[in-house]
């Protein structure tokens, strides 16, 4: 307070000052300690008692003249002298002025009784309005109501931070929300198959970090952070330099962007060597975030998987050279539903392969390796079954390395008309399935399983999972439904991703995906109950998770 | 049609309400009509204005016949309808109450042409995109068509009704995470769920088996928080059993998850918090009072009861689905539970909570609307639901924007509600709705005993309600807490023991 001013004597009739010679405060000591510990007053101040209409009065001292009011009776005097009234300052008197504290006038708190009397006239004047007023300082964000201005700014400059983010990408405010919609969400379903999936891992600390609340005042869970956790033993793996990893991006779309939550790309993620840049131009009229991304130094599997009425987009492969970090670019721009994006990069000169997935008007898959570019259409069965060196394309029409690995001025790819074009996806992945399920050699796709789910909306599930034919190590999956109801816009979203390898590699970019343990067989099988067949550990396994198409998506889409 | 036979105007009166008819033909009643205004005379009496030629032309020609013309001209009183210094008013609230009961009456006496003009008038003063009285009163008209269409005493509305097939209402099936999302929007819900989960977890102290039966129309959209503070309580997680009435879905909001589904998540949500769940469903009906669910529970607890089992009944505004008429007697009287019942037939609702009783629950937790929509008699139910349901019309403004989803949604579920009150006799009608006083009574008789919420659960319901918008309050009424909106008795929630 700037200037020390004595109102007491020009209180109105409805204060009453009375003295404080009989009062029983507690020890001096402890009010010097504690400056803001609440109604331990000095026993000599003077108590004073105001009442709610003067204690909430902005200004009190009124100018007879103009009305303009006062909150000082000395800044009312100053100003009297502009109307030539008569005037007086108080000086500032060489005695000590006498301490004052204030009770609340309200009877039934406990600060109205004078031996809790509070030491200034803001703070009793906060505390009134706190307890007893009325809260009309709305926040924006959350809705929490302040009675108090500057508390209500104060929580404006916090709100948002403390909040709670469930796997699935929303983010709530309040806890009560935030754990009923983790029951219900998917997400938590797929983190929990991910968990008896892998029975050898006991309670895993990390399904149990990202599952358990935090307090209010960590930082939020996030897919991102689960995906932090998680891509540890890519880490350790990646020193072992003979792992494959995987690139992987994913776009989340969903119609309402109030819920779906922006992420940028994990900058946590930094798996193996060295993290590829990952470039992601989304043209989306919903919201997008990009999860992760690994790379890995043998040989590279890009594979991307489109879902999406209208999907254009330029991949760029991962640099041949050998420790560089791969970048992939994602241009998409998606008029609706979702597009998923999963690639495993790396740098070896062994293969590549690059696998893309088009579901929407047109399906196509294909992983095409660069060198032999052999490739296999599922679709024909007769080229279904090979080896396990052959890499495995999945496809209505595959097109050559050169249209896939376009270069960064590729910005539009033209979809390879089908070969069946009457064949829905639905249909197509279904099929690609059965040939998944019905290979005897291990190495290629090994099942395509639809998971239905009884929502009606547009709602897609893909996982994919990559083989090595050299044996070396990792697959990477890739599941993501979106939300593409146009009439809620709060669909969950699912993503999961499955990865097997033979060095007990686990990854689990989104942090809701299936961690395989040192088993593989262990495999997908909680996760995909529509697919036959067990795992082979001696190779990998390219599973589909897919969703389900209503028939109004697959008329839509067809 | 000729001119002479409009309705003759002598002289329509400046200044009066002038609702030029509604663009959006969608929602018109009478769509093509080219009314141009409508005035009251001083008098009381309601005349038609039409411009053109078109005003009747509406009607079918063999519709036309019904209209009686020669009554046009006569002075019609109606009781209660504001007179020419009102009229400033004529939107308000209390005007449209007034003509809804009139057209209600208008409608039960058969009277077409009365019920006819009330309606558009009705229709013109209350847009059904209009504010929020003018959306509750839309709802009311057209429960009242629907009744009308139903009734058949009405060929000309019957006729209307059935050439506007948009008056059903038709009512979003929600995912179970835009369930979730929409309940916890407004403390309708939550208000409940706070309440019943703070007794309910202070109930069970100590136990450590625990079975609760949630009756609750908001599929066990509770039990996710309440498995999350059992699972932190003190003495460690117990083991939970949760049944749940399997009913027909045929109540909004709807859900299209199976209860298998809805069980398997909450079963996988109790894992991942440390605690065993074993989840029922029942198959069982509100129309017969849950007597499957009963039969169940007796055999239930007759093995459990004695080892030690805490038994939680919360029963979440479910619990007005049961009919409270006097029961005609059970063709299948085997498979009725009640069979103790005595002497004077009493109703199933009375039956059930004697039932419920006979369980010995450890506590039950009663949470429903605060409102009387039980009356027989429709203008009794008119007011009483009028007088009610613009409360989640007034509140829905403070927490979703106009034209959302989720309001469209919402206000579904108001007209839904709305409808089966006023349009729907007999077992249809399941928006049964009792008083607070009601219930307290219903209870008492079935030797239950009222227990208080502690003042720490008091706080928490405020907290929550601090979330939400400032017209929300708590009351606390004896041993019960009401929410309030602006004053209003909106929900209340009550905790008994066996007495």
């Amino acid at each position: 307070m700037p200037v020390e001013v004595d109102n007491s004597s020009t209180v109105s009739g409805e204060a009453s000052v009375s003295s404080t010679g009989n009062q029983n405060p507690p020890p001096k000591s402890t009010v010097k300690k504690k400056r803001n510990l609440p109604g331990m007053p000095d026993p000599d101040a003077e108590v004073i008692a105001l009442s709610p209409t003067t204690l909430l009065a902005t200004n009190r001292f009124v100018c007879e003249i103009c009305n303009k009011g006062f909150q000082r009776d000395q800044n009312l005097q100053l100003h009297r002298r502009g109307h030539n009234l008569p005037w007086k300052l108080r000086q500032r008197s060489s005695k000590e002025v006498k301490k004052k504290v204030y009770v609340c006038p309200e009877p039934t708190c406990v600060h109205h009784d004078p031996s809790r009397a509070l030491g200034d006239l803001t703070g009793i004047k906060k505390h009134f309005c706190r307890k007893h007023g009325e809260k009309k300082w709305k926040c924006d964000k959350c809705s929490k109501k302040y009675a108090v201005q500057s508390d209500w700014k104060a929580h404006s400059k916090i709100c948002g931070t403390r909040e709670y983010k469930c796997d699935c990408g929303t983010v709530f405010s309040r806890r009560d929300s935030f754990i009923t919609h983790r029951a219900f969400c998917d997400a938590l379903a797929v983190e929990s198959a991910k968990t008896q999936t892998n029975p050898s891992s006991e309670p895993d600390p990390k399904v149990q970090a990202a599952d358990s609340l935090p307090p209010p005042a960590s930082p939020p869970v996030s897919a991102p952070s689960a995906v932090t956790s998680s891509d540890m033993p890519i880490q350790s793996s990646g020193k072992a330099h003979n792992l494959r990893i995987l690139y992987l991006v994913s776009f989340v779309l969903a119609e309402d962007p109030s819920i779906v939550v922006e992420k940028a790309p994990a900058p946590a993620l930094a798996p193996a060597p060295a993290p590829p840049p990952p470039s992601l131009n989304g043209s989306c009229s919903t919201s997008a975030s990009l999860i992760s991304s690994g790379c890995s130094s043998n040989s590279g599997v890009f594979s991307s998987l489109f879902t999406s009425s209208t999907v254009s987009a330029s991949i760029r492969p991962p640099q041949p050279l050998a420790p560089a970090p791969p970048s992939a670019g994602l241009n998409g721009s998606c008029s609706g539903s979702i597009s998923l994006v999963s690639s495993g990069a790396s740098n070896s000169s062994s293969s590549g392969v690059f696998a893309s997935l088009f579901a929407s008007s047109t399906v196509s898959a294909s992983i095409q390796p660069p060198q032999p570019p052999a490739l296999t259409n599922l679709i024909r069965a007769d080229l279904a079954p090979s080896t396990s060196i052959e890499p495995i394309s999945l496809c209505l029409s595959t097109s050559h390395g050169s249209s896939i690995f376009g270069t960064a001025g590729q910005k539009h790819r033209q979809h390879a008309p089908s070969l069946q074009p009457a064949m829905s996806a639905t249909a197509l992945l279904q099929k690609a399935a059965q040939m998944g399920a019905a290979a005897s050699n291990a190495s290629l796709l090994r099942g395509l399983g639809i998971v239905s789910s009884s929502a009606p909306q547009e709602n897609l599930q893909w996982g994919q999972a990559q083989v090595d034919p050299d044996n070396a190590s990792i697959a990477a999956g890739v599941g993501l439904a979106l939300p593409c109801d146009g009439s809620s816009g709060l669909k969950e979203l699912m993503m999961g991703t499955p990865v097997f390898g033979p060095k007990q590699t686990t990854l689990d970019f989104l942090g809701l995906g299936v961690a395989a343990g040192g088993n593989p067989n262990a495999g997908l099988s909680a996760l995909i109950p529509s697919i036959g067949g067990g795992f082979d550990a001696a190779t990998a396994a390219a599973s589909f998770r897919g969703g389900d198409y209503t028939d109004k998506d697959i008329g839509r889409s067809s | 049609m000729t001119k002479s036979q409009l309705p003759h105007i002598d002289k329509p009166l400046a200044g009066y309400p002038h609702m030029p008819p509604k663009s959006n033909p969608k929602h018109e009643i009478i769509t093509k009509a080219e009314l141009s205004k409508f005035s009251i005379f001083p008098n009381c009496t309601i005349i038609w204005c039409v411009a053109g030629r078109g005003g009747l032309s509406l009607y079918s020609p063999k519709l036309c016949g019904s209209f009686p013309n020669n009554k046009i001209h006569q002075a019609r009183p109606w009781p209660g309808f504001p007179t020419s210094k009102g009229l400033a008013s004529f939107g308000d609230a209390n005007c449209m109450e007034q003509l809804l009961v009139h057209c209600a009456n208008a409608i039960e006496s058969n009277d077409a042409t009365l019920a006819q003009q009330i309606l558009w008038v009705l229709n013109n003063i209350a847009p059904p995109d209009g504010d929020s009285n003018q959306r509750l009163t839309s709802a009311f008209l057209r429960a009242l068509i629907v009744r009308a269409a139903k009734s058949g005493s009405c060929k000309m509305l019957a006729a209307m009704a059935n050439a506007h097939r948009n008056l059903s209402v038709e009512t979003h099936t929600f995912s179970v995470i835009e369930l979730a999302n929409f309940v916890d929007l407004t403390p309708w819900h939550r208000f409940g769920f706070t309440t019943a989960n703070a007794a309910i977890l202070e109930a069970v102290e100590g136990y450590s088996v625990i079975h609760i039966v949630d009756l609750s129309s908001t599929y066990c959209m509770q039990i996710p928080t309440l498995i999350d503070a059992i699972a932190n309580r003190f003495e460690g997680p117990p083991l939970v059993k949760l049944t749940v009435p399997g009913v027909p879905k045929d109540v909004p909001p709807l859900l299209d998850l199976t209860y298998e589904e809805l069980g398997s998540k909450l079963v996988n949500f109790a894992r991942s918090r440390n605690v065993m769940l074993e989840f029922r469903a029942v198959p069982s009906t509100h129309a017969d009072g849950f007597a499957s669910l009963i039969d169940q529970l007796r055999l239930q607890h007759l093995v459990y009861a004695e080892a030690g089992e805490a038994l939680v009944i919360n029963c979440h505004m479910m619990l007005h689905y049961i009919p409270e008429e006097t029961s005609s007697p059970l063709p299948n009287t085997n498979s009725n539970p009640y069979t103790f019942q005595p002497t004077s037939n009493p109703s199933l609702r009375t039956m059930f909570l004697k039932a419920l009783r006979g369980l010995n629950p450890t506590i039950a937790i009663l949470v429903d609307e605060d409102a009387d929509l039980t009356s027989n008699n429709l203008v009794c139910r008119l007011r009483s639901a009028f007088n009610y349901l613009w409360i989640p019309y007034d509140t829905v403004d403070t927490f979703l924007p106009i034209g959302s989803k989720q309001r469209q949604w919402y206000e579904a579920n108001i007209r839904w509600k709305v409808e089966n009150v006023i349009a729907h006799e007999g077992l249809q009608r399941v928006e049964r709705v009792e008083s607070k006083s009601r219930w307290v009574q219903r209870m008492r008789n079935a030797e239950f005993r009222g227990v208080s919420f502690g003042d720490e659960m008091v706080s928490e319901v405020k907290t929550m309600l601090d979330e939400h918008a400032a017209g929300w309050g708590l009351k606390k009424e004896d041993d019960d807490l009401v929410l309030t909106w602006k004053g209003h008795n909106v929900v209340f929630a009550t905790a008994w023991v066996p007495g």
